[in-house]
């Protein structure tokens, strides 16, 4: 009789391998038209055959909610596909918590009959199904924690508006209450009473799972206050958006709206107190003596500049910035003196040539106060080893007996190894 | 004090010192303790260190009010205005450009190209753009769109909204003085008590 019994199960066991496989082989046979009832609303049944649907209809994989409407997917597959696919917009968090443990209760009962009848097939089968729902539990809970972090480390990636991120946090903190809740209903007093003496039965229901419990129950937590920092940052995005946008527009209604003078008020908001820039500036000081040898250091560290001496061409005073007609005139001073100095060149002899005369026996038209003044500019302006082969005298006065202003009358210029 | 040398010196000179703009000077700054000894050192320059009530931004405020300080409150206050209507605007065309709905925020990555490109395509933003480039505050002369958006960048990297971390690339990175900004408004808001709200419909949601 017994014997008879146990071939029964083993025959009821590969009866329903063998459904499951067929009916697993329907999943992928219509992987197209179920992906595309995923994605909408319905089943789209133009491309399955009257047999095809039957089928999907038997296996539960489609159901039609009612006799007019369409094909649709059964809840449970869309949860499956949603799970594989880590589609936090229809994945669903389901710990079922308390139905599970009604199993367990069962099982455990199931477990003990067959174990004090000596029953050790049937025994063994318990413990694996037994196994099976804790596991089962165990990964609807660790399922629930990965789709919450999923959507927490994406801030919501999944749905763009602020306002839906704000909802779907919401639905995520709803959610953690609810497994909290059902980790609550875990009660290991229970379980300790249930299991009994039983050491196998210890091992899997107390010790594996309250390390798991007491391991999600932390996760939850974690990510349940992470999620309530993310929801004020949200409604903190709102608030300025909303702010910022609620201002303007109402700067736009009243042009001349202006605010009061909260500088002027006996407590200054601290937000307007901000203080005048202020720049810490410092410039060599030689009043230090160890200063000084430093400095002296720096002073023979200065790169000397690489672009060469610049040429007369270029010298500084005459180069004022000035309008093109200006400038021209400028250049065509310029060439004179250049000719003046030319000239003295070709003239060694003491004791050289007076720029005024020159200026008065040519036909030049300048004035004598801007020839002299380029004259002089012109000397200047030399490099220093050909500032040398000139010497430049200038004839000058006291501007009066008080006034120690020096008038430049004249200035001769020669050579200067012909003196 | 030696190794806060740097940053007084930058905030004697009026920066606005956050994680973006500086982040090792700015963490620096959370300490009590740094954040005291600073302010010691300031007391005979009457200043102290201030921040805003995120405490996201650090920058230097008057430590006694004299009438000195006050005038020149007064006058800052007046610019800050002066800018205000721009640098509103300015930010809800980001937001658009951008396609947020959010307003920028201090890390942000801007590059004018492409909001440049956005623009382009857009009439709406377009305008947007030419009315806020023209205004006294951002001060573009110029007629083209790029140039525009240009100006209005380089203007907002001066005043310390943005910072540019290559010379010679047109990247530019929002700083905290934006959260300064937005703090300067709803205080404008709540003295004034102007009919402006932030508040989310969310209160009515949950009622519901």
């Amino acid at each position: 009789m017994k014997e008879f019994a146990v071939s029964d199960e083993h025959e009821l066991e590969s009866r329903l391998i063998g459904t499951g496989v067929e009916r697993l082989a329907l999943l992928g046979k219509h992987a197209d038209v179920l992906m595309q009832g995923y994605s909408r609303d319905e089943v789209p049944l133009e491309a399955l055959s009257d047999s095809a649907l039957r089928r999907l209809l038997a296996a539960r994989i489609v159901w039609r909610p009612d006799d007019q409407g369409g094909v649709k997917l059964a809840p449970r597959v869309r949860e499956l596909i949603a799970e594989m696919l880590a589609d936090e917009t229809r994945r669903q968090v389901n710990a079922d918590v308390g139905e599970t443990l009604e199993l367990v209760r069962t099982l455990v009962q199931s477990y003990r009959e067959a174990q004090s009848q000596g029953e050790y097939w049937r025994q063994e089968q318990q413990l694996l199904r037994l196994r099976q729902a804790v596991d089962d539990l165990n990964g609807r809970f660790a399922d629930a924690i990965d789709s919450l972090w999923q959507r927490l480390n994406s801030d919501f990636g999944f749905v763009s508006r602020l306002t839906d991120k704000i909802r779907e946090n919401e639905r995520a903190q709803k959610q953690i209450v609810r497994l909290l809740d059902g980790l609550q209903l875990i009660d290991f007093d229970e379980l300790i009473e249930l299991v009994g003496g039983d050491g196998t039965l210890r091992k899997l229901l107390i010790s594996q799972l309250q390390r798991q419990i007491s391991q999600h129950y932390t996760s939850l937590r974690e990510v349940q206050s992470r999620l309530t920092e993310l929801m004020a940052r949200f409604r903190q995005q709102q608030s300025r958006s909303r702010l910022i946008s609620g201002m303007a527009a109402f700067l736009r209604e009243h042009p001349n709206f202006v605010p009061g003078n909260y500088a002027r008020r006996s407590d200054v908001p601290d937000l307007i107190n901000q203080a005048v820039p202020l720049i810490a500036a410092a410039a060599p000081a030689l009043d230090h003596e160890p200063d000084i040898r430093v400095l002296t250091d720096l002073v023979h560290q200065l790169p000397t500049p690489l672009h060469k001496p610049q040429t007369v061409a270029a010298a500084r005073p005459a180069e004022a910035e000035e309008q093109s007609l200006v400038a021209a005139r400028q250049q065509a001073l310029k060439q004179d003196v250049e000719s003046f100095y030319l000239t003295v060149i070709d003239h060694p002899d003491p004791p050289g040539i007076s720029a005024l005369a020159y200026l008065q026996e040519s036909d030049m038209e300048w004035g004598e106060e801007i020839w002299l003044f380029q004259v002089i500019a012109e000397y200047q302006g030399l490099p220093r080893n050909e500032q040398k082969a000139f010497e430049l005298h200038q004839l000058e006065s006291r501007a009066s007996r008080f006034n120690d202003l020096r008038l430049i009358h004249d200035v001769t210029l020669q050579l200067a190894n012909s003196a | 004090m030696i190794e806060h040398g740097p940053l007084l010196e930058r905030l004697l000179a009026g920066e606005f010192v956050c994680a973006v703009s500086d982040e090792r000077a700015f963490r620096r700054l959370e300490d009590d303790e740094v954040r005291e000894q600073i302010d010691t050192y300031l007391r005979p320059l009457n200043r102290r260190l201030a921040t805003n009530a995120e405490g996201s931004v650090y920058f230097l405020a008057w430590r006694q009010l004299n009438d000195e300080a006050r005038e020149q409150l007064s006058r800052q206050l007046g610019e800050v205005l002066h800018s205000l209507m721009p640098m509103l605007e300015w930010l809800q065309l980001m937001q658009e450009a951008l396609g947020h709905d959010a307003l920028v925020a201090p890390g942000d990555v801007l590059k004018p190209a492409e909001l440049s490109a956005r623009c382009e395509d857009n009439q709406s933003l377009r305008e947007q753009l030419e009315r806020l480039a023209g205004d006294s505050f951002f001060g573009s002369q110029s007629e083209q769109l790029d140039a525009q958006m240009k100006q209005v960048f380089k203007r907002l990297r001066e005043h310390g909204y943005l910072l540019q971390p290559h010379a010679d690339r047109q990247v530019y990175l929002v700083t905290g003085k934006i959260d300064y900004l937005v703090d300067l408004v709803r205080l404008i808001r709540d003295e004034e008590n102007l009919p402006v709200d932030d508040e989310s419909p969310q209160t009515q949601e949950s009622l519901l």
